[in-house]
This record gives C-alpha cells, sequence and structure tokens, in this order.
C-alpha cells in the first residue's frame, strides 16, 4: 500500500492566459495514454501505428472540462486538477490550491514573466505549493528561455534554475540538453512521442557545462550533502535529482524545464520532473482541526490504515447526477463503508465511487489517503469533511462570515428564472458565504457575499455555467444598528376594544454588548408568570430585525428584563411579545443608537514603484494604513477600508498600476460610521421610505 | 482632553526636557544599548507620545514582524493608560492608530535609497502627515556613514525628526571614555541626540552623551520601570 502512495501526485497546472496551458496539459494526457496504450498495443501484435494517429486528432479536441483527470507516467498515478481560472481571492480558488501536493507554473518563452504570472505564482506561494517552471513557445519567434529564467529569479524571487539547455531555438528547435545526465534528448515520430536520447552536440558542450554548474551551485545552497559531494567530485545523478527533490518540497528551489508543447518536445522529461521533483502525498503536511478540541489542530497522516478523514472540494453537475470530488487525506474509503459528514453532521453511505480519466469514468471500490476520487448519490455541499465514525475533524475552519455586501438582480426572461434557481441554489451549497433570499417588499432576488469580486465571479459563472442573464442594481452595504449607552425601559401594553383584552408590562434596561444579543431574566416572584418570559425574548429579538436609524439589524444589546405586570385573563404571549416589542421601542432612541459599517482587511501588492500612488488611494477611501512590507522590489500594504468606499477598486488599482497591483479584502469588523455620513445615509434612507410611500 | 492630559503627564516629556529644545525637525537621535535592555520600549514611548499629540509616526523596522511591533505598541499603551487611569482608554487608542504606519524592510541588503524611496511614497504622494520617524534595527555596524548622512539629509529636506535604536555587541568595552558608543563614533557629525541605556544593579539608567553640540556623559535621573519598561524618574 505505501508504494502505492509513493507513486501518487496530485499536481495543478497554473499559467497566464496564452501561455498554452491547455496544449501542454492535452500533450500531457496524450503521453501518458499513449505509454498505456503501448503497453496494450504489443500484445496484438502491432498494426495500431495508423489507428494511434487519429487517435491523436481526437485527443487533440480535448479540454479538461472536469475538476480532476488521472493519469498514469512511469508507474505513478497522476492526478491533475484544475485550477480556476479566475484570480480572486475566493473559496474556490482556496479549495482547489488546498487539494494540490504541487504544480507546473508554465511561462511564455517571448512573453515571460507577466503580471498575470506573479498573480498565480503569489497564490502558489500564498498556499504554499512546490513548483516546477516550464517554459513553453521556445518554437516562437524571439524565444528566449535564459530570459525567462532570470525572470523567474529576479521577479518572482524564486532560487531556481534550468534542468535543460536548447538545441536550437524559434524554427530551429530541436530537442532539450538535459544537464544532470548530459545528453540530448529528441523527440521523434509522428508526435514526439519517440523519446531519442543521443550525445550532446559539440557546439553545446561548453554552455552545457556552463548551465550545469549554475544549477549545482543552486541547488548546493540547499544541501550540505551534496555541496560535499561536488567538492570530493563524487555527485552522482541520483544525489543530484535526490537533492534537487528535497529543495524543491521545502520550497528552497524552482527546477526549470523547457519545450515547445505544440511542437511535442520536452513534455516528456517534465512529466519525469513530476514525478522525480513534486511531492507524494505523505510528503505535504496537512492540517485538520478538531471540532471536539477547540478546533486544535491536528497533523493528518497519509496512512491507509488509520481512520478516514477526506475533503469535498468540487461539485460537479454531470450526465449521471451530482459528482462530489473529494480529496481523501487520511485512511481509505471504501464503497459501502458509513462515513460522516462533519459539517451537516450526517451519517451516509458510500455508494459509486469513480476515478476520473481523460476520457473515461473508471468505476473503483475503494480509495486510500493521497488520492483524489468522486462520489455519486452523495449530498454534500463543497468544503464539507468526511471523517469515519469517531473523528470530528474539519479541514477548513467552520466559521462562516456575515455577508457584507447585497446585490439586486432579476433574470431577464423566463428560461433565465428558471435557471436562476438551478444555478444558486448550487453555488449557496458550494460556498457558504456566498447566500441568497427573497425580498418580500421589492419582490427581488437579492444575493449576498464577501465582497463585489465575490459577487462578480458568480455572476459571470451564471452566465457561463447556466447560461442565465440577470440585470443588476446597486451593490449595497449591510449596515448594521447598535446602542452606545444603557437606557431603561417601562412600558404597559394595554387593549381593551371589545372582545378578549390584552395586557402586559415589562420593565427593565437595555446596554451594550459584546456579542450579538444576550437575554437576562431578572423578574422576581412572579410579577411575570414563567410562560411568558420566551414571549419577551421573542418581542425583544424581532425588534432587532430592523432599527430605526435606517432600517439595519441591530448588533451587540443585552436586554436585561427586571420587572412587569400582567393580568389573570388579559395576558397572553401575543401581549407580552407586544410589550417587548414597545418597550425597546421606547429604549432605543435612548441608547444613543449609532450606524455601523463592515470595515474590511485590504491587502495590497505592488511593485514598489507605485505603493505612493497606493497609499494616496487608500487615504482618499477613508482607509486606515496599518502597515506595509517592503521587499524591494514588491510592497505588501495592509489597510482597514470601509466597505462602502471599496466599490470600483479594482478597476482603479489596475488602471493605477497598469494592472502589475492586485488586492485582496475580507470583512473585518463592524465600526462606527462618521457622523456626518451617517446623517447622510439615514436621510437617503428616509427619503427612499417617503417615496416608498407614494 | 484626556490625550492632552496623557500627553503632558507622559515621561517622556521628563526625556525630552533633559535635552536642550527637544530633539527638533531636521534632527537625528539615537538609543544604543546592548540587545534586550529597553531601546524598542524608549522609541514606542516616544511614538505614542507624538500620536498622544495629535502627530502622525511612521515606525520603520528593518527586522521584526508587523505583528510583534504593533505588540509593542498595545503593551506599551496599556501600561501608559493604566498609570494614568485612562477612561476612554479604547477610543483613544483606536483614534491614535489611524495615524501609525509600520513599515517593514525585510529584505538583507536593503538600500537605505529604498527605503528613503518607500518612506517619500508614504509621505508626499499618500500625504501621510507624519513628523517623526522611528527607525529600528538599523545595523551600524556595516560601514554606513554615508547611509546616516542620507538619512539626515532626508530629515532636513522634509523637516522630520528620526529616532534610531542601536544595537551594541561585542567584547566589552563598548563606550569611550566620554560615554559615547565606540560604534556611534563614525556618525557623530550626523547624530544630534545620542542617549545610553544602563543596566545598572537591576535598573535601567538612561545617559545622555551627546545633547546637540554637547559632547558630555550627563546621567539623568530617569530610568525604565524593569516592570513596564516605562520611562520615570528615578
Amino acid at each position: 500500500m505505501d508504494a502505492r502512495l509513493h507513486q501518487m501526485r496530485n499536481i495543478g497546472i497554473s499559467a497566464h492566459i496564452d501561455s498554452g496551458k491547455t496544449t501542454l496539459t492535452e500533450r500531457i494526457l496524450y503521453y501518458c495514454k499513449k505509454i498505456h496504450r503501448m503497453h496494450e498495443v504489443k500484445g496484438k501484435e502491432g498494426g495500431g501505428a495508423t489507428m494511434d494517429y487519429m487517435e491523436l486528432e481526437r485527443e487533440r479536441g480535448i479540454t479538461i472540462s472536469s475538476a480532476t483527470t488521472n493519469v498514469s507516467w512511469n508507474h505513478h498515478s497522476i492526478n491533475i486538477i484544475d485550477t480556476p481560472g479566475h484570480v480572486d481571492f475566493t473559496i474556490e480558488v482556496e479549495r482547489s490550491l488546498r487539494v494540490l501536493d504541487g504544480a507546473i507554473l508554465v511561462l511564455c518563452s517571448v512573453g515571460g514573466v507577466q503580471s498575470q504570472t506573479l498573480t498565480v505564482d503569489k497564490q502558489l506561494k500564498r498556499y504554499k505549493v512546490p513548483i516546477l517552471a516550464f517554459i513553453n513557445k521556445l518554437d516562437r519567434v524571439g524565444a528566449n528561455p535564459f530570459k525567462v529564467k532570470d525572470q523567474i529569479v529576479d521577479k518572482l524571487g524564486r532560487r531556481a534554475a534550468l534542468m535543460q539547455i536548447p538545441i536550437g531555438l524559434e524554427d530551429n528547435f530541436l530537442g532539450v540538453v538535459d544537464l544532470i545526465s548530459l545528453k540530448a534528448i529528441y523527440f521523434d515520430g509522428q508526435n514526439g512521442e519517440l523519446v531519442r536520447e543521443a550525445e550532446i552536440p559539440d557546439e553545446l558542450r561548453a554552455e552545457a557545462r556552463h548551465y550545469r554548474e549554475e544549477l549545482l551551485d543552486a541547488v548546493s545552497l540547499t544541501s550540505d550533502e551534496l555541496a560535499e559531494a561536488l567538492l570530493e567530485n563524487k555527485a552522482s545523478p541520483e544525489l543530484i535529482r535526490q537533492a534537487i527533490r528535497q529543495a524543491t518540497i521545502r520550497r528552497e528551489f524552482t527546477p526549470v524545464f523547457i519545450g515547445s508543447a505544440y511542437r511535442n518536445k520536452g513534455v516528456q522529461p517534465l512529466l519525469d520532473g513530476v514525478v522525480d521533483y513534486l511531492p507524494d502525498p505523505s510528503e505535504v503536511e496537512n492540517i485538520a482541526l478538531d471540532l471536539d478540541r477547540q478546533q486544535q489542530p491536528v497533523v493528518l497522516q497519509a496512512d491507509p490504515a488509520l481512520l478516514c478523514v477526506a475533503y469535498a472540494f468540487k461539485l460537479e453537475e454531470g450526465p449521471y447526477g451530482q459528482l462530489t470530488y473529494v480529496r481523501i487525506y487520511q485512511g481509505a474509503l471504501k464503497k459501502g463503508d458509513e462515513l460522516f459528514n462533519t459539517r451537516s453532521r450526517q451519517k451516509f453511505k458510500v455508494g459509486r465511487l469513480v476515478r476520473m480519466h481523460a476520457d473515461h469514468m473508471e468505476d473503483i471500490t475503494e480509495a486510500m489517503a493521497g488520492d483524489i476520487i468522486a462520489l455519486f448519490g452523495v449530498d454534500f455541499a463543497s468544503g464539507d469533511t468526511i471523517c469515519s465514525p469517531g473523528l470530528n475533524y474539519s479541514l477548513t475552519s467552520i466559521y462562516v462570515p456575515e455577508p457584507v455586501i447585497s446585490l439586486a438582480i432579476e433574470p431577464v426572461d423566463k428560461i433565465s428564472s428558471d435557471r436562476l434557481s438551478r444555478a444558486l441554489s448550487r453555488f449557496t451549497k458550494e460556498d457558504p458565504t456566498f447566500r441568497t433570499y427573497l425580498d418580500p417588499e421589492s419582490r427581488q432576488t437579492i444575493i449576498q457575499g464577501m465582497g463585489e469580486l465575490h459577487l462578480d465571479v458568480y455572476l459571470e459563472r451564471m452566465k457561463r455555467e447556466y447560461k442565465v442573464e440577470v440585470t443588476t442594481g446597486q451593490p449595497q452595504v449591510a449596515y448594521r444598528e447598535a446602542i452606545t449607552s444603557r437606557a431603561d425601559f417601562d412600558y404597559i401594553h394595554k387593549k381593551q376594544t371589545g372582545g378578549a383584552g390584552q395586557f402586559a408590562r415589562v420593565s427593565g434596561y437595555l446596554e451594550p454588548f459584546e456579542g450579538s444579543y444576550e437575554f437576562v431574566n431578572e423578574v422576581k416572584s412572579g410579577h411575570i408568570p414563567r410562560e411568558f418570559i420566551p414571549s419577551c425574548d421573542k418581542g425583544f429579538q424581532a425588534s432587532l430585525k430592523k432599527g430605526q436609524l435606517m432600517g439595519s439589524p441591530i448588533i451587540g444589546v443585552r436586554v436585561v428584563l427586571s420587572d412587569g405586570q400582567f393580568h389573570p385573563v388579559d395576558s397572553s404571549d401575543l401581549a407580552f411579545q407586544l410589550a417587548a416589542q414597545g418597550a425597546f421601542r421606547q429604549a432605543y432612541k435612548k441608547a444613543r443608537p449609532q450606524l455601523l459599517e463592515p470595515v474590511m482587511k485590504v491587502v495590497v501588492e505592488t511593485p514598489s514603484e507605485y505603493s505612493g500612488s497606493v497609499f494616496a488611494s487608500l487615504n482618499q477611501r477613508r482607509g486606515i494604513i496599518v502597515s506595509s512590507i517592503e521587499t524591494g522590489l514588491y510592497s505588501t500594504i495592509e489597510a482597514e477600508v470601509p466597505l462602502s468606499e471599496m466599490f470600483g477598486y479594482s478597476t482603479i488599482l489596475r488602471s493605477m498600476t497598469q494592472g502589475k497591483a492586485e488586492f485582496t479584502m475580507e470583512f473585518l469588523k463592524y465600526a462606527r460610521v462618521p457622523q456626518n455620513l451617517a446623517e447622510e445615509l439615514m436621510e437617503k434612507h428616509r427619503q427612499k421610505i417617503e417615496e416608498e410611500k407614494k | 482632553m484626556v490625550k492632552k492630559n496623557l500627553s503632558s503627564k507622559s515621561p517622556v516629556k521628563l526625556l525630552e526636557k533633559s535635552i536642550t529644545g527637544g530633539l527638533g525637525p531636521g534632527n537625528l537621535g539615537v538609543f544604543a544599548s546592548r540587545k534586550g535592555v529597553g531601546k524598542t520600549a524608549c522609541l514606542v514611548q516616544i511614538a505614542l507620545n507624538r500620536l498622544f499629540e495629535g502627530q502622525g509616526v511612521i515606525h520603520v523596522s528593518y527586522a521584526s514582524r508587523v505583528d510583534y511591533i504593533i505588540a509593542w505598541y498595545e503593551e506599551m499603551f496599556k501600561n501608559l493608560a493604566s498609570s494614568e487611569s485612562l477612561q476612554q482608554a479604547m477610543d483613544i487608542h483606536d483614534e491614535i492608530i489611524r495615524r501609525r504606519v509600520i513599515m517593514n524592510f525585510r529584505q538583507e541588503g536593503m538600500k537605505t535609497e529604498q527605503v528613503l524611496k518607500g518612506l517619500e511614497a508614504l509621505l508626499v504622494q499618500g500625504n501621510f502627515p507624519a513628523r517623526t520617524i522611528i527607525i529600528d534595527g538599523f545595523n551600524f555596524y556595516l560601514p554606513a556613514a554615508a547611509d546616516v548622512r542620507l538619512f539626515k539629509q532626508f530629515a532636513l529636506d522634509r523637516q522630520l525628526e528620526f529616532w534610531f535604536s542601536c544595537s551594541l555587541r561585542g567584547d566589552d568595552p563598548l563606550f569611550d571614555e566620554r560615554g559615547i558608543p565606540l560604534v556611534l563614533k563614525d556618525y557623530l557629525g550626523s547624530f544630534d541626540i545620542i542617549f545610553t541605556l544602563e543596566n545598572e544593579r537591576d535598573r535601567i539608567r538612561v545617559n545622555l552623551v551627546k545633547d546637540h553640540d554637547r559632547l558630555s556623559l550627563k546621567k539623568l535621573n530617569i530610568e525604565l520601570d524593569p516592570q513596564t519598561l516605562l520611562l520615570a524618574k528615578a
């Protein structure tokens, strides 16, 4: 079993647009399949050559649409995980990056490091993903892999070195020289499927020696063992590869491969690199939170013999129903096992279990730690953690922040309207920070989320995946109201107009409170009968839904009920609820309520030359600059900015920095709206209400 | 009001009274001692006092992480606020931190030109109203006379005051007969004020060894409270 674990790789392919990610992925699928097929074909007395060509043509049409694709290379099982195209900091990106153990960063040999490469690279660093770099398109005019390698060092700040040098460039690009084995590698056959080793062309010998030195220098900085062996002239290729592997996994070194996927050159050595240098699942530390022990972190062991811990990272609507993609981190998962979803707290039985290949789905009966597979017939949300009974872990924090922004959307026609509800139910399942409801007043569908970009991503996905066209309103910030001082209440609710009367009296006080709401009952000697105390609580809670300043929800209130009065006939549940609401209305104004707005933690990463403009832009937005970390080329600026000021910031930041800066934003806290702005907002609210009355 | 009170009662005032006319714009001051004696505590108290006065402060750190520096400010603020029985502490806290920015220059071998460029970006383009710059963790053991001159020129051009910390290391003696740290001898021309911190029988005494044009060892009647690291009358 263990041997299988060491033969597993879970990788992603990251790139900027136009660097040839799709072509490279197709080639990888083709060559991996090819190997598989060649084994089969041999037994059938050959005769597959012409068919292979047709197969290839068909293969070329493949684009990976599934979340993961499993391929085999050199007795290793490689799961290629689709990383989302958009680069915003959302839960979706987080999920796909967390299931990767390693990645290939694809660069164009002409364009080199571009702004989107920086973005992708930063994401990979943020999630501590070990990578290989692949400089693609060496057949293009102006190709210069040496320059691009230097950019990887200078602009991405990675310790990197070429693993190969090119034999010829542009139209004359023929193959590569492997700097470890010091052999030339050519890619023969119709589709480059025949890898041929040969001696290095004489004119490249000196250059090969030079770049080999550079490679060994870079790697030996990370390995004392290799440094010593080099001094004694005893560095075997195995030792070098081992040192590169260790340094790559520790993210101290980035091996750089080169080639042209389009011309079928350099892909197989890259696959060898994936096997040789990227980690297997046991070499990556994964941490879960133990929900039974105050979310204490637990290190998971990629050992199939232990209890199972797995993570549902993606849902996919397929022709056969909902597929749930699952990465297993610990233990094993078998058909028929009874497992436990720690979010929904429901037990379920593992039904159909499949592994996804490029062109087919393979039914399997079990899978083990490190594997990525898909489940049929389970009702999960993505981000759910699945455990064997007895464990109660979560791979993500179960804290889900309240949405801070809302947007009214309206489908343009009936068809869109039907699809919209399907899209919304799917998105809310996938992302707990994305919510939706129907506004009873305006009859509009409201979507809520963690920021403008967050909602944009979902609008885009509605269009792309569900073909839903919607019109949208202005984004609305979710304001809150809170009291700032203690205020007493003493309220009698009385009604005696025919029929049964209503009577209830409540007295006590409101005061500011750290949490959201607390109800304290201090009523003595039965002045309010016990059965009506929950009625009072209910009445107060109902009052919190809409404050008197702007109709926003009220937070941070403790209600202390200290006394009251009842009538043996006329008092009722309803009477006490209404009394509580009246009392709250009475006391709220006296408690000096104020308006709160969501404040976001904004982190901008920008080339240092633009840091001045970024400071200025944050200042203009009522931002507080907390810190700025300078690394020479880049500045990471952290600020606290009210959400209402952040609308459209991505566009402004992009134009200010020629697209070279980017920012992430997450909810930090609710803070007081400055007085003059609060008055403006309340005035607008008053006007809106008056208009609605008319 | 409370803020004003806090500012005028601040023990930093004691320190400033001891030097002729304070540090003043365009000038450089430094606290020198061995590691762990209390230089950062002094710098943070100076910064807090400026913040109480309503000014902006940029705290430049070469080594420490941002959260570590923030923790220093929180700690010193808490100590100050408690000794002043400050009531609206939180409100004041929230207000003053708006005027503090921490800049962290991480990379080894960061050039002073780059640091000044970063400061300029924040001060000029960012329109950040700081008059006091704290420089913590600058390495005076490298030949850095040219760098210190750049800081001095920047301070003059922009009418800023700079407060440095200087960490002393190596074998004794660290000071010359006038109490001047040996490592600072190369920089005497650029620094207007030099304080040293001295560990004396479990107490940390503050000495003034350069006061603008005057070079002379003056043992001040000021010490750091060993518990709170607040400056206080000895």
